[in-house]
């Protein structure tokens, strides 16, 4: 049981504790310039030289407290859109990969089902989900009482946890692209690409008419900005995100299942 | 019920034909040779048949399940080892940890004992290893659950002579034990030392299926003799000569032996019986006779064409690209 998702979380355990590390380093040093930035710069000045749509749409006006600082900083984009895009990344280069070289002729020889593979590719994804959140969260959480102003750790907490299906939902994007595209470069540009392009997206109708259509975005339903400034909890999007994963997921093994391996 | 038996196995890759109607059984405890030259359709027969690809027409059953059938496939892989023509693993990682992991999901009954024949040096990474060393370690794997059925795409390519040896060795004792084997070859010369039957595949179809002791009668032998005197080949009148070939005096042989006197090589490919041959070779003075097997070489030469070209491959293929990591097939 879980052979291959005990193998393959092998092969991204280096990976993960790397960008752990140097996202815990990176949102660390913010955490800890964030009272002197915020103390030493007239952000409300600075911020009535941007376009106002900009400020609201990308939630500028908190980058005066401590926790908009960091949301904006270290969540909003680094960890939604870099992170999200790696495990798309990394997801849709395995299955497609293991085509590619070959390996997935001395993988399926064994008694093992195409479905099963690629479920259980999938959960190795955890690894790296788990262990750059719980790095990345000790850094932050250290730094802030280092720093002097600690940030609340049940929110801090809940936007970690709260990361996680968003990030799941990530993967299950990459491992569609894994199975449908024809080569693994394609598979791994469409995946980081779809994350990439639903965030502009979801920015771009933000406020018009066609916000709802925003709604396909993954980001629409994890909101570490307003867990970290308003302390509020989006339990239905998560769940939504969470529902998404399991039909691409299925999607996905339906489509490895019946196609040729070539 | 045979182990292997397809029925009209066909597979196009959308316009482009891999196999079509292939028909052949494959018996418990033989070893089946699927022959022919790159580009033939041997990989695409073997990859159907491991249900990695849905035939387009026709089945194949493995072990009785049907191939179609993925979930009945899947549960007599447990009993089919499989060695694909160019074995590809994960590189990072060493041979020990793939062999743990590949075990795990077979069983792993005798890796122990394959490694004392087969030993890639499994605490480096694949990243490291040769051809040859990667070829070993997917040796290993196809037989560690101590298969009934071993399916193997070109299983000596990569290996050194030495190694190309042992394996056909070691097929032989498999068989033996009862196992069946199917496997791809464009190299004769294995061919002939360890299967049972053949079936020669060309352009995706089946063009001969005989025991290779019959295809080995039917092309007859090599007759060499180097006779004194003139030889007119029209006296060698004997039935069951053919390709008659005379060459002046044996120049080669002569200059080695300082001789200069009169003497005439012909070379013939005979198909009868020994006695009426030496009979009428008595005529002549023999200052040499060498009677051989005709090389399987020739007799998968006239399955195909008369092309230059292609008989030019064939031949290299065949006879000189032993122990090359040769190109896969489609």
């Amino acid at each position: 049981m879980f052979e291959t998702t005990r193998f393959e979380s092998e092969r991204l355990l280096t990976a993960s504790g790397v960008i752990g590390v140097s996202l815990a380093a990176f949102g660390g040093m913010m955490t800890l310039i964030a009272p002197g930035v915020i103390g030493d710069v007239d952000i409300a000045a600075l911020l009535d030289q941007f376009p106002a749509a900009m400020v609201e749409g990308m939630g500028l006006g908190h980058m005066a407290t401590i926790e908009g600082f960091i949301a904006i900083e270290l969540y909003e984009y680094v960890w939604l859109l870099g992170l999200g895009a790696y495990i798309a990344y990394t997801a849709a280069g395995s299955i497609a990969g293991d085509i590619e070289t070959g390996r997935m002729d001395t993988l399926l020889a064994a008694p093992i089902s195409r479905p099963r593979l690629l479920i259980e590719t999938y959960l190795a994804l955890l690894t790296p989900i788990i262990i750059v959140n719980a790095v990345v969260f000790a850094g932050v959480a250290v730094a802030s009482r280092v720093a002097g102003a600690p940030l609340p750790l049940a929110d801090l907490a809940a936007v970690h946890v709260l990361s996680v299906p968003y990030l799941l939902a990530c993967g299950a994007v990459g491992m569609l692209a894994s199975v449908a595209a024809p080569r693994r470069r394609i598979a791994e540009g469409v995946a980081a690409g779809t994350i990439i392009g639903t965030f502009l997206f979801e920015t771009l109708v933000l406020n018009t008419d066609l916000e709802w259509l925003g709604g396909i975005a993954p980001m629409r339903y994890y909101d570490p900005l307003t867990i970290l400034t308003a302390g509020e909890f989006d339990l239905a999007g998560a769940a939504i995100l969470l529902a998404a994963a399991v039909v691409l997921l299925a999607g996905s093994a339906r489509l490895f299942a019946e196609g040729d391996i070539q | 019920m045979p182990p292997i038996e397809t029925d009209d196995l066909t597979k196009y890759y959308g316009e482009v034909r891999g196999v079509e109607d292939l028909s052949f059984t494959v018996e418990e405890g033989e070893v089946f040779g699927f022959l022919g030259p790159n580009g033939a359709g041997k990989t695409t027969t073997i990859r159907t048949l491991m249900g990695f690809m849905s035939p387009t027409a026709g089945t194949a059953t493995v072990l009785d399940a049907d191939i179609r059938d993925a979930a009945a496939l899947r549960a007599v892989r447990a009993n089919v080892g499989y060695l694909p023509s160019e074995p590809s693993f994960d590189e990072n990682v060493t041979g020990r940890r793939l062999l743990d992991y590949h075990g795990s999901l077979r069983g792993d009954v005798r890796s122990d004992e394959m490694l004392e024949l087969f030993d890639p040096p499994l605490d480096r990474n694949v990243r490291e290893y040769s051809r040859g060393n990667k070829q070993m370690l997917a040796i290993v794997m196809a037989f560690m659950h101590d298969p009934e059925v071993l399916i193997m795409d070109e299983p000596t390519s990569g290996l050194d002579p030495l190694k190309q040896e042992e394996l056909l060795e070691f097929i032989r004792r498999e068989q033996a034990r009862g196992k069946t084997f199917f496997f791809s070859s464009h190299i004769l010369s294995e061919v002939r030392k360890v299967c049972d039957r053949v079936a020669i595949i060309r352009d995706g179809h089946l063009v001969e299926l005989e025991d290779v002791d019959s295809l080995l009668d039917r092309s007859g032998k090599i007759v060499r003799a180097r006779l004194g005197g003139t030889v007119d080949p029209s006296n060698l009148s004997l039935s069951g000569v053919h390709d008659v070939e005379v060459s002046g005096d044996g120049t080669e042989e002569g200059t080695a032996e300082g001789s200069t006197e009169d003497a005439t090589t012909v070379s013939f490919t005979y198909t009868g019986a020994y006695e009426p041959l030496l009979r009428e070779l008595l005529d002549y003075e023999i200052l040499d006779l060498s009677i051989e097997e005709a090389p399987l070489e020739d007799v998968f030469m006239r399955f195909y064409g008369t092309d230059p070209a292609e008989r030019v491959e064939a031949v290299e293929n065949g006879a000189a690209g032993k122990g090359e990591a040769e190109e896969a097939d489609v």
